[in-house]
């Protein structure tokens, strides 16, 4: 039983099949053996019945040879002699026939040899008594037929025992025969009952026993579907890998993977984080999963039976009645928003997600809390009432453009910049609020796509300054600025902020007019005290005394300090308005350093500082008046700093990437660190004292640093305290080497600001 | 050297005569608006004018047009003499015809040298220049 159980069902079949066909075939061929026996040996009865014929003839023949010759003997009749030749002829076939018959059997062979030997003499007897015969020897033959009659006699008679003996054998062999047959078919008869019973109780055995163990089998899968159904646990798995046991194993993995998704299910219903329930025809809770607790603050076991209006806002209950109502007549699920009050008195918003189902009569329900979605999109909602409000009331018009130019929206800003209301703008090409729209078409594509691209080149990430046209025709300056975006639709957007800088310029006009005047009226008075007191203090208008000379001395500096400082301000004031004029020539580095020794070389000496001027042979791409303003500045600013006797070093130097690099060293008390990046800001100096010790406006480092930026350089320092400082600058080397210095004529006295041309 | 200077100002008059006749040894007239400096000019042909930019009345541009389309007076050199100080205004100056622009306050010290060095570098004869006086 174990061995089959290891069998599949196809060659459980097969052995059915196979097992009564051996039989069959076994059967066939004994069947076929037992009739050739049978054929074989009623053959042996046909021929031992032939050869008992053939002998008797052949005695009878012999027999009526001698009977012949006795009476051709005494008659001498021919009638006796042919018969008697005829006979002889006869003998040799018969025996030859009977010689046939016999086969190979050797006892019978041997027995004919000797019946040949016998008749062969007989009949040479016969022969010789027939020619004494012919002979007329009568007493001879007489004779010799008395002799020969006993021969004959004799040899008739071996014949006769011979041919007994051979038939006899036959005789032997027929007799026993039919018997012989009788017994074999009998046992045929036994052998084909046995098989044919024996093969239908094999068949019924194999039948039987493997209809049983299928049957058992698929009734222990069908078992197991029951259970499966059931929620019992299912019977062990069936040995072996036939087809009922490979079902089995389909049919236990099929089980694990249901037990393994319904355990999934369930464990995701136990951890959702939204409450899912069902509720009855009633309206009452039949199942809550765990999230109920951490949502509203229920246990599941405590919302179990009650009515689900309970938890809600009484202000909800109508509406939320009514959506219930409508998921009992959906077919498709239902979504609905109410509040659900928690245990503890709060309110959750929940968006209800339903489903009726009609097998079970109730109603399964997702509740998500939208609580913090609520708030969000209020607090998107406010969000947008306030950019919205922003939008509305900001100074800047603001316009949304496609990339061709179509305005999609405005705000009303841009409404009463334009003097124009938003539905006549909407639609319209942005270049018909531009003042390029007098002098091109809008009407134009070409125009219209080279406007576009001067707007975006201008504009475009960057402030750009357009004239602008209003509707009522006035032109007024703007500043716009481009940036791009994509819209909500997916579609590239512009929004271009407008700022009307009509009362801008307007200031700034106004300012360089008052800067311009207050430059001029402080100027012209300044220039007459100058004058007035280097008069007297030169003694020009005849010798002072002493005392008197001293404070026109004083008055004069300090009117040369005010003039300085009434210049570094102007000059401050056109560096940031970026237009401090220069003009950029090469120069030698070697005649600012000229220049520069020259304004400061009396002021150094002053101060007992030694200047150390090592100029490099370069030539730069510079306004030499303005790099002289800057380097005088530098040299002051060492020489005021440093100790008396010490010395000031100032070197130049290429360095790569095509500049200069000047160095101002001095042996001063040096910089504080954390002073030095508002060492370049205006009005700024180390010590509060040193504007009054030193003197100094507190703008040079500022204008400085203005003057080098503006010719694409850079200035810093390095300083240690208590050692010195060495300011830098780096000024863009000349290009053209053989470009001659442009001879600027100019008085040493520079910081004064005497120009010429 | 025998210098004009027009201004409206007295106070810069007086100041500039000063350092140019005290400290540079040189001529001075002055002349109180462009009309009476044109007029100055035409009688006593100046080797170089002291010209205000700013004058009430005409001021230094429209007095130097006057000058330039009076025979007399069309090759005199004028210096310009201006509180302002940009250089597009320079070059507008220069088109003029304005030999140089020096703005004030000037050092009163250096004003007569400063003077002669511009009229050298623009190709006046120092020494004949110097010789006027």
């Amino acid at each position: 039983m174990r061995l089959n159980l290891q069998l599949k069902i196809s060659h459980k079949g097969f052995i059915l099949v196979l097992v009564p066909l051996v039989f069959e075939l076994v059967f066939l061929i004994v069947l076929s053996v037992l009739l050739q026996q049978a054929e074989v040996e009623v053959q042996r009865q046909v021929r031992s019945k032939a050869i008992i014929s053939q002998a008797n003839a052949l005695s009878k023949l012999f027999y009526d040879a001698g009977v012949a010759m006795g009476g051709y003997s005494i008659t001498k009749s021919p009638l006796f002699s042919d018969r008697y030749d005829k006979i002889v002829r006869q003998i040799p076939l018969d025996l030859q026939e009977l010689k046939g018959l016999v086969g190979d059997n050797d006892k019978q062979q041997l027995i004919l040899g000797r019946l040949q030997t016998i008749t062969s003499d007989g009949l040479k007897i016969l022969g010789e008594a027939k020619a004494a015969i012919d002979d007329n020897r009568v007493d001879v033959a007489q004779f010799r037929a008395r002799h020969m009659y006993k021969q004959i006699r004799q040899l008739a008679d071996q014949l006769q025992d011979e041919l007994k003996g051979l038939t006899e054998d036959e005789r032997k062999i027929e007799s026993e025969s039919p018997e012989q047959q009788n017994r074999s078919r009998a046992a045929v008869k036994m052998f084909l009952v046995f098989g044919v019973v024996l093969n239908i109780g094999i068949a019924f055995l194999l039948l039987y026993y493997f209809l049983r163990s299928i049957s058992t089998r698929l009734s222990t899968v069908t078992d197991n579907s029951f259970r499966l159904a059931r929620g019992q646990k299912l019977r062990p798995p069936l040995s072996g890998n036939d087809e009922i046991a490979q079902l089995d194993d389909a049919f236990r993995s099929m089980a694990e993977a249901l037990a393994e998704a319904s355990r999934k299910e369930r464990a995701v219903i136990e951890n959702a984080a939204d409450v899912i329930c069902s509720i009855d025809m009633d309206g009452k809770f039949v199942a809550v999963n765990p999230a109920s607790y951490e949502s509203w603050g229920f246990y599941p076991d405590e919302l179990m039976g009650r009515r689900f209006i309970e938890v809600i806002m009484p202000e909800d209950v109508p509406d939320t009645i009514r959506a219930v109502r409508s998921v009992r007549g959906a077919t498709s699920k239902v979504n609905f928003e109410n509040r659900v009050k928690k245990r503890d008195g709060s309110m959750v918003n929940v968006l209800w997600s339903a489903d009726w189902s009609e097998k079970d009569r109730a109603l399964f329900c997702v509740a998500h809390d939208i609580t913090q979605r609520k708030l969000v999109e209020e607090a998107i909602k406010a969000n947008e009432a306030r950019i919205r409000n922003i939008i509305n009331n900001m100074m800047v018009g603001l316009i949304i453009i496609t990339r061709d130019g179509l305005i999609e929206s405005i705000n009303p800003r841009t409404e009463s910049m334009f003097s124009t209301r938003s539905h006549e703008m909407l639609g319209r090409h942005v270049m018909s609020l531009f003042a390029d729209a007098r002098h091109f078409s809008v009407s134009d594509p070409n125009d219209r796509q080279s406007f576009m691209e001067t707007l975006f080149t201008k504009a475009l990430n960057r402030i750009g300054e357009f004239d602008c046209l209003s509707a009522n025709g006035e032109d007024f300056p703007v500043e716009i600025s481009l940036t791009e975006f994509v819209s909500p639709d997916g579609a590239v957007r512009f929004m271009a902020n407008v700022l009307d800088v009509s009362e801008r310029k307007e200031v700034e006009r106004m300012k360089k007019e008052f800067v311009s005047t207050v430059s001029h009226e402080l100027r012209t008075p300044l220039t007459s005290i100058r004058g007035s007191l280097t008069l007297l203090a030169v003694g020009a208008m005849g010798a002072l005394p002493e005392q008197a000379k001293k404070v026109v001395n004083i008055a004069e500096r300090n009117t040369i300090r005010l003039i300085g400082l009434i210049n570094d301000i102007l000059d401050v004031e056109k560096l940031e308005a970026g237009k401090l004029d220069m003009e950029l020539v090469d120069v030698a580095v070697a005649s600012i350093f000229e220049r520069s020794e020259q304004a400061v070389n009396t002021f150094a000496a002053n101060n007992g500082v030694l200047l150390d001027m090592k100029p490099s042979g370069e030539m730069v791409h510079a306004d030499g008046d303005r790099l002289v303003q800057v380097l005088v500045n530098l040299i002051s600013n060492a020489v005021k700093f440093s100790p008396k006797g010490a010395a000031v070093t100032v070197s130049s130097a290429e360095i790569p990437g095509g500049f200069i690099e000047v160095h101002v060293t001095d042996r001063g008390r040096g910089i504080p660190e954390s002073f030095k990046n508002r060492l370049f800001q205006r009005f700024q100096q180390v010590e509060a004292s040193d504007a009054k010790k030193k003197g100094g406006t507190g703008l040079g480092l500022a204008i400085c640093k203005g003057i080098v930026e503006q010719h694409g350089g850079t200035i810093g320092v390095e300083s240690e305290e208590g050692k010195g400082s060495t300011f830098w600058f780096r000024i863009p080397k000349a290009q053209n080497l053989l470009k001659q210095p442009v001879q600027v004529l100019e008085p040493a006295a520079s910081m004064q600001s005497n120009q010429a041309f | 050297m025998k210098v004009l200077i027009i201004d409206d100002e007295e106070d810069f008059r007086t100041v500039a005569s000063s350092c140019l006749g005290l400290l540079g040894g040189d001529t001075v007239a002055e002349a109180c608006s462009g009309k009476e400096g044109i007029e100055m000019a035409r009688n006593d042909v100046p080797d170089v004018i002291l010209l205000d930019l700013c004058m009430t009345d005409m001021d230094g541009t429209k007095t130097l047009a006057s000058l330039r389309e009076i025979p007399e007076t069309a090759e005199v050199p004028v210096i310009f003499c201006t509180t302002k100080g940009m250089f597009p205004e320079f070059e507008d100056m220069k088109k003029l015809g304005a030999l140089a622009v020096i703005t004030k306050p000037f050092d009163p010290l250096k004003l007569s040298d400063q003077i002669k060095e511009i009229l050298k570098a623009a190709g006046f004869a120092c020494d004949q220049v110097l010789s006027a006086d």
